[in-house]
């Protein structure tokens, strides 16, 4: 009952029962806000796709035995595929290999693959599922693909499934007597992969040498074998050198090498940022003396109102820090408003992959915390123009004759 | 309480020099009613303006309990007029956004001392007759409603001296009658009032009456010096009350 007056309930007040008269600066605000917010969640998309796509391109190398280039032409030294995993084959090497490469130079990364076996497992699938092994700590090519990263390296008793396969994400699932936990399910990749789960090399070996898991004809997998050794080469080496470098010790292997470079794709996403920054740079400016106008608008308006405070014994200094702090209460509904339909269109374009096909990049949402982050860049900027722009008014508001503005009348 | 001392006050209007107040000298004691009475234009609430400082005299000295107000910043005549003075004005001057209590509660924001609160601003409207409408939003108030909210917020600071500038120029007789009878008790209870009007009707309320005329005042005698009908003009309305 006590209550007193404040500043902030007498702005509130103002704006609510005055909506006409704060429309227009709000919708100047909600339009600054909507074109910030879309350039830079645009921005993150499509650079969070492109690293994204560029951590699915798999290995720029793999290194195999030398019989696997006969059986599968396919997948010759000019490979026009993403390298993410071995095609099935019982040609192996060991990973005594992987020491040898260890003295080459420019190598960022090495990881060991080894194919198991294609098993019929009804649960999961109607057709045939591969099996492989992979070293969850040094994986570079599988992991990128889960729809959401593992909290923890993989463990034993822990395996990552394609996404044709019908478990989901801590499920369990069961391969020739052995129980194993999903902890990771893959984004779609349109290959084989989706059909594959994924061990750690240890629990492939274990199950590699249970009973009736390999064909008959095949030979057995001792502890150590692998298939191929995925790599990844430093950002900017030649690949064809490091690739002459790994085949020299040995005419035992060969290597498999990706024949397409990421720059072009590059360039034209790295284009992206800078087109729709100016465009937003265009509409901030164009907007600025907008809101100034609208705002000088609104304080001659209200100059009889600023008269009687005037009379009241509110200094000039009140009148400035009113003024402003009304502009900066509309910038910031303005901004929310703005934000909040940006990001409802958003959601709707992105669920029907509206974005995608239009901007010709694939589009993924940022995160929560990347939305959270855009959202507050938003708003620091949408609240700074308004401060900005209602700055001249402010300050003619607090310089105005009181006695003239407030014997102007009004009821 | 407050003394002017040879005020002027020119203003500069198309290339000519207008005295709207003329080397005026007066003087208000505490518990005063004093009105000033003159026709549009003469003078008179820029004269008031000029006491409450929202107007700087050409020429003169005002002082208001023996502080000269031409010599304090503007910071300080802000803070005498929140903590000193209360305004009545013709129109009502409620902000139109808030109710009437908020109207009332508003001046405190911007007073040092800020005692305002919600209780003593019902209690105001409850002295003024309007306490069931408090909550009610100007444009439903009618002008004697307006104008009764305006001098509660008047009294909202507790101010010494009230200044009402043709507080019932838009008044038809009854609703002038109740206001100025209000104006009367809070007068009586020890307020100082100053108030201008073109009305003549109002002269027995005032302990002392001044007329202006073309920027001059002169204190009233009987009969009055000055024409209170602007040639060509309509006459002002006569009531038959007090």
């Amino acid at each position: 009952m006590n209550r007193k007056m404040d500043y902030l309930t007498f702005i509130v007040a103002s704006i609510r029962n005055k909506p006409g008269r704060n429309l227009a600066t709000v919708f100047c605000f909600a339009f600054i806000a909507a074109n910030v917010f879309s350039a830079q969640y645009l921005i993150s998309g499509a650079s969070g796709s492109f690293d994204q796509g560029v951590l699915r391109m798999g290995a720029d190398l793999m290194v195999v035995p030398s019989q696997y280039q006969w059986l599968f032409r396919g997948s010759g030294p000019q490979n026009t595929a993403a390298l993410v995993k071995v095609e099935p084959t019982t040609f192996r090497f060991t990973t005594g290999t992987m020491d040898k490469m260890k003295n080459v130079t420019n190598i960022v990364k090495m990881s060991p693959q080894i194919y198991i076996a294609k098993l019929t497992v009804p649960d999961l699938s109607s057709s045939p599922v591969e099996i492989y092994g992979i070293d969850p700590v040094t994986d570079f090519t599988i992991q990128p693909w889960l729809q959401y990263p593992l909290d923890h390296s993989l463990n034993s008793g822990e395996v990552i499934i394609g996404n044709a396969l019908s478990a989901e994400r801590s499920s369990k699932i069961t391969l020739s007597g052995h129980t194993y936990t999903v902890a990771g399910v893959l984004d779609p990749t349109q290959s084989a992969v989706d059909h594959t789960i994924f061990l750690g090399l240890d629990d492939a070996y274990t199950l590699a040498a249970a009973e009736g898991v390999l064909p008959a004809a095949d030979p057995p997998i001792r502890r150590g074998d692998i298939n191929a050794v995925m790599v990844q080469v430093v950002p900017g080496a030649d690949p064809e050198m490091v690739n002459s470098r790994i085949r020299q010790p040995s005419n035992a292997i060969t290597v498999i090498q990706r024949h397409f470079a990421l720059d072009p794709t590059a360039r034209e996403v790295q284009g992206l940022p800078a087109l729709l920054n100016m465009i937003s740079a265009v509409v901030i400016v164009a907007a600025l003396p907008l809101i100034a106008l609208i705002a000088g608008m609104v304080a001659h308006e209200r100059q009889r109102e600023i008269g009687l405070f005037m009379s009241m014994g509110a200094k000039r200094s009140v009148i400035f820090f009113l003024v402003i702090v009304e502009s900066l209460v509309l910038a910031a509904i303005g901004g929310i408003a703005g934000v909040g339909a940006s990001l409802a269109v958003f959601f709707v374009l992105n669920a029907q992959g509206f974005l995608t096909s239009t901007l010709q990049v694939s589009f993924r949402m940022p995160s929560a915390a990347g939305i959270g982050m855009i959202t507050a860049v938003t708003l620091i900027i949408v609240i700074t123009i308004g401060s900005i722009a209602s700055l001249w008014p402010a300050y003619r508001s607090s310089m105005m004759n009181p006695y003239d503005a407030i014997r102007g009348g009004w009821r | 309480m407050i003394e002017v001392t040879g005020v002027t006050k020119t203003y500069s209007a198309q290339g000519s020099e207008v005295r709207a107040v003329d080397d005026v000298h007066f003087e208000v004691k505490t518990g005063d009613f004093v009105l000033i009475l003159g026709r549009s234009g003469s003078g008179k609430s820029t004269l008031l303006g000029m006491l409450a400082g929202l107007i700087r005299p050409t020429n003169g000295v005002i002082r208001f309990n023996g502080k000269e107000i031409g010599s304090l910043s503007e910071d300080k005549i802000s803070e005498l007029r929140a903590k000193e003075i209360g305004f009545v004005f013709q129109f009502s001057g409620l902000i139109p956004t808030i109710t009437a209590l908020e109207n009332v509660m508003l001046p405190t924001l911007f007073s040092p001392n800020g005692s305002g609160s919600r209780s003593e601003a019902l209690k105001l409207l409850k002295r003024v007759g309007m306490s069931h409408r408090a909550d009610a939003y100007p444009r439903t108030l009618s002008s004697g409603e307006m104008k009764r909210v305006a001098i509660a917020r008047a009294l909202i600071n507790g101010p010494a001296l009230i200044i009402a500038d043709e507080p019932t120029g838009d008044l038809d007789v009854d609703t002038e009658y109740e206001i100025m009878e209000l104006f009367r008790e809070l007068n009586r209870e020890g307020k100082t009032i100053v108030m201008v009007t073109h009305n003549p009707d109002l002269v027995p309320y005032a302990n002392r009456t001044y007329g202006m005329d073309r920027g001059k005042l002169v204190q009233r005698s009987d009969p009055f010096p000055f024409r209170m009908v602007p040639e060509g003009g309509a006459q002002p309305h006569q009531s038959d009350r007090p």
